[in-house]
């Protein structure tokens, strides 16, 4: 299973070297071979999460390996559903090394499989770490955009209806990617009074992923009320992918809550 | 009055409402909360003092942040009553306002035809106003916000009757006991496992309440994630504990006593002879030479529990250890070692039900809410001879969807019509 894991981290690993020397080059072939292999790497790691699943005997997202590792999977996804139409293209730069960032913090967790302790033996328990695989995903993917945004923008003469367009699709990422917060935030709240008898109990974990909505709810009230578009809104999504990756392994490993176990 | 009104209703102010009760709750993670004043004076030294004057020792429980939610809460009345009416009187007049729209994009007259269709294939409702077409869709759409704040305020609301209204009490109950509460109600422990027929730990009792008023439910199973509700009264599978005891026999008249073991107890005739029981350990290693190492491991049963002892005599302490099944004879007394009792600590919380079923209702809302606000867009598009323009609340993703649609019917002047 380790080794599994492995080689589907060295497939994206080659993916992403081809990605950037085809860039650096402009060897259309090398973009195209790089796009090829990202695909043999998402298709090894799913093959890797329906193993790892069957093995548990259950879903396979309820550790800091397992969470990491879906969210990889989650956000190579995304990435496959946006490009796939090849409307998209300028994404792969920036999303294939995002990727490959998650699967190395994964690479780094301990991998064992371990029995699911009571709390977490519910029927919340998927939608709770489903939901929140996506909407980390979604964030991840939107931050990559804003980063192509910025990039493509320093252009001398950049496409106006490409740089309107990343960051429409920047924007609809952020819309999907809140929904799914939202229902993370709202269902571990009804499973918190179940598993812990209190909705809310200011763990960190939950203080993190409110602070995450908050600051998305800023940037979608910015977005929709006031129209405002273009490079600060681009920074402030990379600005905020920081912000998810701190409430998702910083406070695991910086902060001591109810959500250790996980 | 009405700039005041203006600004509590705005954005802004809700934007910096926000930016504030996130800056509380970074706060709040970084200092940690509700501890003793020795500890804050002990691991932040000087500004220790400030923390506490602050409060930010307990900042969520703080008049500050309790005001922050209190001013989000008003900042959302406001703004989704005033403009609840605004968004309903838009909506009425929205297709005559989206016929009198001046084209932004020209078509050739395939492209109107091509565009009609798509419309039409989009399944939207078409109205002619004078000589021109608008076709429109989603109209609910337009309401998304609204009754995502709507649920957020009703959030804020039944979120804090949930969280601050019941009443909680952590009791232990051997198997085989009742707890009985200051309002009468009584709960009923029948018994309690630590693993099931696997091995695999599941902390399960089997409980029967009885309320004040006399009424009584079936028996039960509770365990973690699975709490039980009677009438006002909801139990949790909070923890557990692991007892051990004594049987004590009166060797003269032969009268017998169990005596529970869960605390230091001293069992003397006089003061002077007895045995004084210090803890009871999970599991032992005893090496060849007979010495023996405690456990100290704290999941799941036992699986070779010792009791660990000291046996008084005249006034003279031995320490010594027992598994359960062992008996020792001082003055007259037999104390034989029982095997230990697992039993389980409840939380009781006593809740109305309907502030639980109020506040889960409000978060379903609050998903329909922002499903409706960003994938419902309203469309409103206005179609003539000449070409098109986009209207609606919502205009930027139909806007978008056309400058990528059919780039061969557009056309860039009059010339070309
Ligand atoms: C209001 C309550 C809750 C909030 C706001 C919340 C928030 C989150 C968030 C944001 C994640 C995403 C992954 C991460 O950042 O680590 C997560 C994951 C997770 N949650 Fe919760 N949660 C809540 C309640 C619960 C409850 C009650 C349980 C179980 C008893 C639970 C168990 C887990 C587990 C096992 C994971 C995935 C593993 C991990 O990475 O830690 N959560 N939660």
């Amino acid at each position: 299973m380790k080794l599994l894991f492995f080689v589907t981290f060295a497939v994206y690993a080659a993916a992403v070297a081809l990605e950037f020397t085809g860039t650096a080059f402009r060897k259309e072939k090398l973009l195209k071979a790089a796009w090829i292999v990202f695909l043999a790497a998402f298709a090894l790691h799913t093959v890797f999460f329906v193993a790892r699943g069957v093995a548990a005997k259950r879903l396979p997202l309820s550790n800091q390996f397992e969470f990491a590792s879906g969210f990889a999977c989650g956000a190579a996804l995304l990435s496959i559903v946006l490009c796939g139409r090849g409307k998209a293209d300028w994404l792969k730069v920036a999303a294939l090394p995002a990727v490959l960032l998650i699967m190395t913090y994964a690479a780094l967790q301990p991998m064992e499989i371990r029995d699911l302790m009571p709390a977490l033996r519910s029927a919340w328990f998927g939608v709770h770490i489903g939901s929140a695989v996506l909407a980390y995903a979604a964030f991840v993917i939107a931050g990559c955009i804003g980063a192509r945004y910025l990039v493509f923008s320093k252009r001398q003469e950049p496409d106006k209806k490409a740089l309107d367009q990343m960051d429409f699709l920047s924007y609809r990422l952020v819309s999907f990617g809140f929904l799914f917060l939202t229902v993370v935030i709202l269902s571990g709240a009804i499973w918190a009074e179940q598993a812990w008898s209190s909705f809310w109990s200011w763990d960190p974990k939950e203080v993190w992923a409110l602070i995450t909505w908050i600051i998305y709810a800023v940037y979608l009230h910015m977005r929709l009320r006031s129209g405002r578009k273009g490079k600060k809104m681009a920074w402030f999504l990379v600005i905020a992918v920081f912000l998810v990756f701190f409430t998702f392994a910083g406070v695991n490993t910086l902060m001591h809550g109810m959500h250790t176990y996980g | 009055m009405k700039k005041i009104i203006g600004y509590l209703r705005s954005m802004r102010f809700g934007i910096l409402l926000l930016a504030l009760i996130a800056a509380c709750s970074v706060i709040g993670t970084v200092i940690p909360q509700e501890r003793e004043v020795a500890w804050y004076a002990q691991n932040y030294g000087s500004i220790h003092g400030a923390i506490l004057l602050l409060r930010l020792d307990r900042i969520f429980t703080g008049w500050f942040f309790i005001l922050l939610l209190g001013l989000l809460g008003l900042n959302l009345t406001l703004c989704s009553i005033l403009r609840i009416a605004a968004v309903a009187r838009a909506a009425k007049d929205e297709k005559g306002r989206t016929a009198r729209l001046r084209d932004t994009v020209l078509l050739t007259p395939e492209g109107v035809a091509a565009l009609r269709e798509k419309l039409l294939g989009m399944r939207c409702r078409v109205e002619k106003i004078g000589d021109c077409e608008v076709y429109t869709k989603r109209g609910l759409g337009r309401y998304g916000s609204f009754v995502t704040h709507l649920s957020i305020l009703l959030t804020l609301v039944f979120g804090a009757l949930a969280l601050y209204t019941p009443t909680v009490t952590d009791r232990s109950c051997m198997p085989g006991e009742s707890i009985r509460m200051s309002d009468g109600t009584e709960i009923y422990v029948q018994d309690f496992r630590i693993t099931d027929e696997t091995g695999r730990l599941d902390y399960t009792s089997h409980v029967r309440v009885t309320l004040p008023d006399g009424r009584r439910s079936e028996l039960a199973e509770l365990k973690v994630n699975h709490p039980f509700r009677f009438g006002g009264c909801k139990l949790f599978q909070q923890s557990f504990g692991t007892a051990g005891s004594v049987t004590v026999t009166n060797l003269e008249t032969g009268g017998t006593d169990v005596f529970l073991l869960d605390s230091m107890s001293y069992l003397t005739i006089d003061s002077r002879n007895g045995i004084i029981f210090e803890q009871l350990y999970p599991d032992y290693l005893r090496a060849p030479d007979g010495e023996v190492t405690l456990i100290t491991r704290t999941e799941g049963a036992y699986p070779n529990p010792i009791y660990a002892f000291e046996i008084l005599a005249d006034g003279a302490y031995t320490p010594s250890l027992a598994v359960p099944g062992d008996s020792l004879e001082i003055l007259g007394l037999r104390f034989t070692f029982n095997a230990p009792t697992d039993y389980p600590g409840l939380r009781i919380k006593q809740v109305p039900t309907l502030y639980n079923s109020l506040l889960v209702a409000a978060f379903c809302l609050m998903i329909v809410g922002l499903y409706v606000t960003f994938f419902c867009d309203p469309v409103a598009v206005k179609l003539d001879a000449e070409g098109c323009a986009v209207g609606g609340p919502k205009p930027e993703r139909m806007r978008i969807e056309l400058a990528d649609w059919g780039e061969e019917y557009l056309r860039e002047s009059e010339e070309e019509a």
